[in-house]
């Protein structure tokens, strides 16, 4: 029986229509009830209102799907950023997000803001605790020093690790003042030992500062606090630099020559020249210093003091010792097979620090000594005194190597730098080649004299032999010789001269005493 | 809207002398998904695990959520199952039934029951 209180057919269709609407314009909630007739046009209602569920349903999904998926990017992104702007070991800021801290900072030149700092530090000693405990234990230091760091700088300020042991600070609008006060907090942090895992390791650092100027870009403020960073290091480690414009031009000459000298070395531009060390009582020739020179295609003869300390930096010192000691040790079998009989006698030889800390390097010396047919005892190892550094477990195993071997060790400009004889006792050394300032004036001021005398002293008592270098004048030897010095070396016997010179010297006067120049 | 979703849901089953069971939905039910799943256990129950054929009198339903589309979709204890409806709207609601296509158990729609009992009893497979 049709309701007459039930809407026409009409009606609902209108009805339709209006939800079919609603529908179209987003309200997918909308719905309408059919009415109790149950004929088409309820299908109809009933069927829109399955369907606009359904759609809602499925928009609702979708739209849940989308924030999910947003949330997965950007925490992707988030890593990826991560990854590209800090360095995974320590945190820090990379390269990348340093050169753009400090671009951020030289932005603010312009709005009148002080300039920033860039202080570039590597930790000197690092090598050494990496070479002598491992990786594990350098990247636990590395992460202390990283975050000892972050304390000692502003929240302003960014801290960076580029690779290796070089960190780097950007200090934003400040002054020199103040940039050397942060160099100083960097190095009382550095001071006091770091724990890494077992190991207890002490480094410190050195600071090259670059106070940035308008117009310069990151690379530039980079670069010139690295070349300061490398003067401070040069000067004895521990250092703080300000960059000077002067540093640039040398810093260009260091790579220059040290692409020279990696040709000299297989060119045969090296030469060895020997300077006599005498027995001051009586004045027989008993040994030789080995002394490198360069004869440069266009600068002539150079010698160490002009590339040594590039041949360390670069890593070349690793050929260059190889050739000296190679060549040191063939012209010591021939003068022992030639000249020298059966007398005693002693090839120094210098060697850098470096070459103490490798491994190998006792072993290749002694193999050099087998293969020449060199006696190992006439062979002398020298050391310079100030180059000595910690104590370092692969320095002490390579001296104890030689020693064993018989190999002697001396301890080169002894008085010029500040370590114990004790200390130096500990480190197996036979002999102590006494500085030339020390020498200097034995023979006219008291005061020089009696400190002269103290140390030969000392040298004697702990039952190490004494050469006194850059003896000049015959008074000076004879100071030396009254103090109970045993041997000497300088000019007053002759300069560095090539070897067959010297063998000429050698063969007249190993019987003889070295005549005076 | 009508029906109500107590656990007393006013389904009845009988089972006739040719072994077809009947399900009667009550009339002007909007049946949602908690009705469904109690009326796929009452069946269970009903024909003790056997899988018998089944016409469900959809005669009156007045809507089925997608919810409940859901539970329709599973494994039910009846070896072919028969939604028998007169009306339109019956026809509509019946097919946004049938239209998820990994039923199981074959179904149909029928507007009449001699349809759906020949459908039922005749052998062979059949959708």
């Amino acid at each position: 029986m049709p309701d007459p209180t039930a809407e026409s057919p009409d009606e609902r269709l209108d009805e339709l229509v209006e939800l079919v609407v609603e529908l179209a314009s987003g309200h997918l909630g909308a719905r309408r009830a059919p009415s109790a007739a149950g004929d088409r046009i309820d299908a109809v209602t009933v069927g829109l209102n399955m369907l606009a569920e359904e759609l809602q349903a499925l928009n609702e999904d979708l739209e849940q799907r989308v924030v999910e998926r947003t949330h997965q990017v950007e925490q992707a992104h988030r890593q990826l950023q991560r990854l590209a702007l800090y360095d995974p070991l320590t945190g820090l800021a990379n390269r990348t997000l340093l050169a753009d801290r400090i671009d951020q900072a030289m932005a603010g030149l312009d709005r009148g803001v002080e300039p920033p700092a860039v202080l570039l530090l590597d930790l000197d000693g690092f090598k050494v605790v990496n070479d002598s405990f491992g990786h594990v234990v350098g990247d636990r230091l590395l992460v202390e020093v990283a975050r000892r760091l972050q304390e000692v700088v502003r929240d302003t300020d960014t801290v960076a690790r580029l690779g290796g042991d070089e960190f780097a600070v950007v200090a934003a609008a400040t002054t020199a003042t103040r940039a050397i006060e942060i160099a100083g907090r960097i190095q009382d942090a550095l001071k006091r030992p770091i724990q890494a895992g077992a190991h207890q390791c002490w480094v410190g650092t050195s600071i090259g500062i670059r106070m940035a100027e308008p117009g310069q870009t990151a690379e530039t403020l980079l670069r010139d606090a690295d070349t300061a960073m490398y003067v401070a290091k040069g000067q004895g480690r521990g250092g703080v630099r300000f960059f000077e414009p002067a540093m640039h031009a040398t810093a260009l000459v260091r790579v220059r020559v040290a692409e020279e000298l990696r040709t000299a070395i297989s060119d045969d531009q090296l030469e060895m020249h020997y300077q006599p060390i005498v027995e001051l009582d009586g004045e027989r020739i008993t040994g030789v210093e080995a002394l490198v020179r360069w004869r440069h295609p266009v600068r002539g003869l150079l010698g160490p003091e002009q590339f040594i300390d590039v041949a360390e930096d670069t890593g070349l010192v690793v050929p260059l010792g190889g050739w000296v000691f190679e060549t040191a040790i063939a012209q010591l079998a021939r003068w022992r097979a030639d000249v020298l009989g059966r007398t005693a006698f002693g090839m120094h030889v210098n060697v850098s620090p470096l070459e103490l800390r490798s491994p190998s390097f006792a072993e290749d010396v002694l193999g050099r000594l087998v293969r020449s047919g060199a006696v190992a005892t006439d062979l002398v190892v020298e050391i310079t005194e100030t180059q000595l550094m910690g104590e370092d477990p692969q320095t002490a195993r390579t001296l104890d190597t030689l020693r064993t071997a018989g190999v002697g060790v001396a301890i080169d400009d002894f008085g010029s730098g500040y370590s114990s004889i004790g200390y130096i006792r500990r480190l197996f050394v036979d002999t102590i080649k006494v500085d030339r300032s020390l020498v200097a004036d034995v023979d006219t001021d008291a005061q020089q004299h009696r400190v002269a005398a103290a140390i030969l002293t000392l040298v004697e008592a702990f039952g190490l032999t004494a050469v006194a270098e850059g003896v000049e004048t015959a008074a000076q030897a004879a100071h030396l010789r009254a103090l109970g010095c045993r041997y000497g070396q300088g000019y007053l016997w002759g300069r560095p001269v090539p070897a067959d010179v010297m063998t000429g010297l050698l063969s007249t006067a190993v019987q003889e005493p070295a005549p005076r120049s | 809207m009508g029906g109500d979703a107590e656990s007393e849901l006013d389904l009845t089953f009988r089972r006739d002398e040719r072994g077809i069971v009947w399900i009667t939905w009550p009339r002007g039910i909007h049946i949602t998904g908690p009705m469904a799943e109690e009326a796929m256990d009452r069946l269970d129950a009903y024909t003790g695990g056997r899988k018998l054929p089944t016409v469900v009198e959809m005669v009156g339903v007045a809507g089925l959520t997608r919810d409940a589309r859901q539970v329709f979709t599973g494994e039910c204890t009846a070896s072919r199952m028969a939604l028998l409806g007169g009306s339109p709207v019956e026809r509509v609601i019946a097919n946004f039934a049938l239209a998820a296509s990994r039923y199981e158990t074959p179904m149909r729609f029928f507007a009449t029951e001699d349809a759906a009992v020949d459908w039922l009893t005749r052998a062979g497979p059949d959708r």
